[in-house]
């Protein structure tokens, strides 16, 4: 039995590490739920985003946060050109399978194109904070998680109001429930659904920040990012967003603890077994209501 | 009623790929040339095997790079750990990845296209991370070297006999996915991937069909792996346990054109020689990795049905005969009516 606060530590990392897999897993299921499309890339820009806090930091001395200011605009435009430039001229028949092929070419060519301005070698960002923590009962947090937490629970924050409070918000969610219906009552669904792509995109902007801020980086890291997430969305049910953010605390905080008598690599196989028992028990997710079961 | 040439197409093909398997060896200028033979024969048996699954069911799987990399180390680990005789150990790898691939695809198949596809990309990151960190059993990162079957037999001669092997294999894929494809189980299959609810609603026994494809589909995978692994001889989690070698498989089954026999083989053809020329002209490079994703981009935004039935429609303009026809094509055809 691990002692108290080797208990405590974990359960606290557990929890900080998920808000960050939920702002990401939030992304990847506005995605599904506007277009039934599978954004393997979403982790690609992740790590895109975390090379550019890098990248700022290392080249001209910037805080990664400050980085935002260009990486989370730049990426709402990409988001928005991704869907109407490419992924809204794909046949609608073949649409999920084609724009999964699609999102992994483009993760592919974010990850070559990483390697070849940066090479392979690991980055790490050397803070003045960086090694700053403070201890409560025992258990050691990092500034920077409690920093790269509150990133993620701010832009979650954000993108609840901005989903339930504004008429934009009212539109999205009239596009995600049934797109035929909302252009009937007079959206404009095309735009919106790009718009929704490039907030999607926009909190692979802030995740790739808070990454950066107390990870190493390296341009094939996005695989270890997106087993999980994809597992994230599976168990939480395709679609829903509380049910991605419920699923990714309680996997985040079940990594961070099996991390104890199992060690770090094989503490991850908990998010593929969840997904495999999640698919053998309940296909459609423990929070997905119609939407998930076909697909 | 099928035309003429499709008749004979197929046939003429056929003998056409026969006779350049056995001529290949004796016309390659050097080793490496052959030895890229190999590789490039390796991907088409892959990329078939792919087909059975992709091409029938229009079930995308990445994660088919999995089923070859345990073909692989199967046979390596029946040969290094139990002594098995090479051929024999490749057989029973074979079967025990087939056994495997029955709950794999009842877990997968359950699900529909995006999960389906999750799934299969899950399956590769969890073999990857149990392969390399199980040290004791794989040799997890350090890698496992896999005696070689013709001990004393020297290397371009080596090369020349497992061309051949993986030339007989692609013929025996090949020809099973013929008899599948003409085959009432294969009129099923394609039910299921025009529209599976109908499919079902008539009748079809889906979710059996579904699976017993995929376990085709995977016995063919890690035949193909393992053969690779004794011909190789030298086995890394990192390259057998990896997403790339699925998309491979993806790539090349679509560019060619995954309704047609032959698609994924000249797939493997132009996009293995490519990925070979790669090797040489970029080496270490991450380049290869933004080729591969700006191909498969390209194709699948502007010819998902891939090279053949491209050209097939350059050359015949629709004549209006009864061939295989998609709902999408279909539909699209409707709209394009409807838009004049």
């Amino acid at each position: 039995m691990p002692s108290g606060p080797l208990l405590f530590q974990s359960i606290v990392l557990g929890l900080l590490l998920g808000g960050l897999y939920a702002l990401l897993a939030a992304g990847l299921t506005l995605y599904f739920g506007i277009m039934r499309v599978v954004m393997i890339a979403h982790s690609a820009f992740l790590i895109l985003a975390a090379y550019l806090a890098w990248w700022s930091h290392d080249r001209f001395g910037l805080d990664p946060l400050v980085s935002m200011v260009v990486t989370v605009p730049l990426f709402f435009g990409a988001g928005v050109l991704l869907q109407r430039g490419l992924l809204a001229r794909l046949r609608p028949l073949t649409l999920t399978m084609m724009s999964v092929l699609l999102t992994f070419a483009i993760a592919l060519i974010i990850e070559g194109l990483l390697g070849y301005a940066f090479t392979g070698t690991q980055r790490r960002i050397r803070l003045g904070y960086g090694t700053a923590g403070f201890e409560v009962f025992g258990a050691r947090i990092a500034v920077v998680k409690l920093i790269a937490f509150g990133l993620a629970a701010l832009a979650l924050a954000a993108l609840y109001v901005l989903m339930k409070r504004t008429t934009f918000g009212w539109a999205l969610r009239a596009t995600i429930q049934h797109r035929d219906a909302a252009r009937l009552v007079g959206i404009d669904t095309e735009r919106v659904a790009g718009y929704g792509f490039g907030l999607g995109l926009a909190t692979a902007a802030i995740g790739g920040t808070a990454l950066a801020l107390d990870s190493t980086i390296y341009p094939s890291l996005h695989w270890h990012w997106i087993g999980p997430l994809m597992a994230i969305i599976v168990v939480g049910g395709l679609g829903s967003v509380p049910g991605a953010a419920a699923a990714a605390m309680v996997l985040g905080l079940l990594q961070s603890l099996l991390q104890i008598p199992m060690g770090a690599t094989w503490a991850q196989t908990v998010f593929y077994l969840a997904l495999f028992a999640t698919l053998a028990v309940r296909p459609q997710g423990f929070f997905g209501g119609r939407l998930a079961q076909r697909f | 009623m099928p035309s003429v040439s499709s008749r004979w197409l197929p046939a003429g093909a056929a003998v056409l790929l026969a006779a350049a398997i056995l001529a290949f060896p004796s016309i390659a200028p050097n080793p490496f040339i052959l030895s890229s033979g190999v590789i490039v024969l390796n991907y088409a048996v892959l990329a078939t095997s792919w087909n059975f699954v992709g091409g029938f069911t229009g079930y995308i799987s990445l994660g088919h790079g999995a089923l070859a990399g345990l073909g692989g180390y199967g046979t390596a680990l029946l040969v290094t750990r139990a002594g098995l005789p090479s051929f024999v150990a490749l057989g029973l790898a074979t079967l025990a990845v087939a056994a495997l691939a029955v709950p794999i695809g009842m877990a997968a198949l359950r699900v529909r296209g995006a999960s389906f596809v999750i799934v299969s990309i899950a399956l590769v990151l969890i073999l990857l991370l149990v392969f390399q960190s199980w040290q004791s059993v794989t040799g997890g990162s350090r890698g496992l070297v896999v005696p070689r079957p013709f001990p004393g037999m020297l290397r371009p001669e080596h090369h020349r006999v497992f061309f051949f092997l993986f030339g007989a294999l692609l013929g025996v894929a090949l020809l099973t996915w013929w008899l599948i494809d003409r085959s009432r189980f294969g009129l099923g299959l394609k039910a299921i991937r025009e529209d599976e609810d109908k499919a079902e609603s008539l009748g079809t026994p889906t979710f059996t069909y579904k699976l017993v494809v995929f376990v085709v589909s995977a016995a063919f995978t890690a035949l193909a792996g393992g053969l690779y692994a004794l011909w190789f001889g030298d086995l890394d989690p990192v390259f057998q346990f990896s997403v790339l070698t699925g998309s491979y498989m993806v790539l090349m089954a679509l560019l060619g054109g995954v309704r047609n026999l032959y698609g994924p083989v000249l797939g493997a053809i132009v996009v293995g020689s490519a990925l070979e020329y790669f090797k040489v002209e970029f080496g270490g490079t991450p380049l290869h990795l933004v080729t591969t994703g700006l191909l498969l981009g390209l194709v699948v935004m502007f010819m998902p049905d891939g090279v053949i039935p491209a050209l097939g429609n350059l050359v015949r303009r629709d004549q209006g005969s009864i061939r295989e026809v998609s709902a999408a094509d279909l539909r699209d055809r409707r709209l394009r009516a409807e838009a004049k």
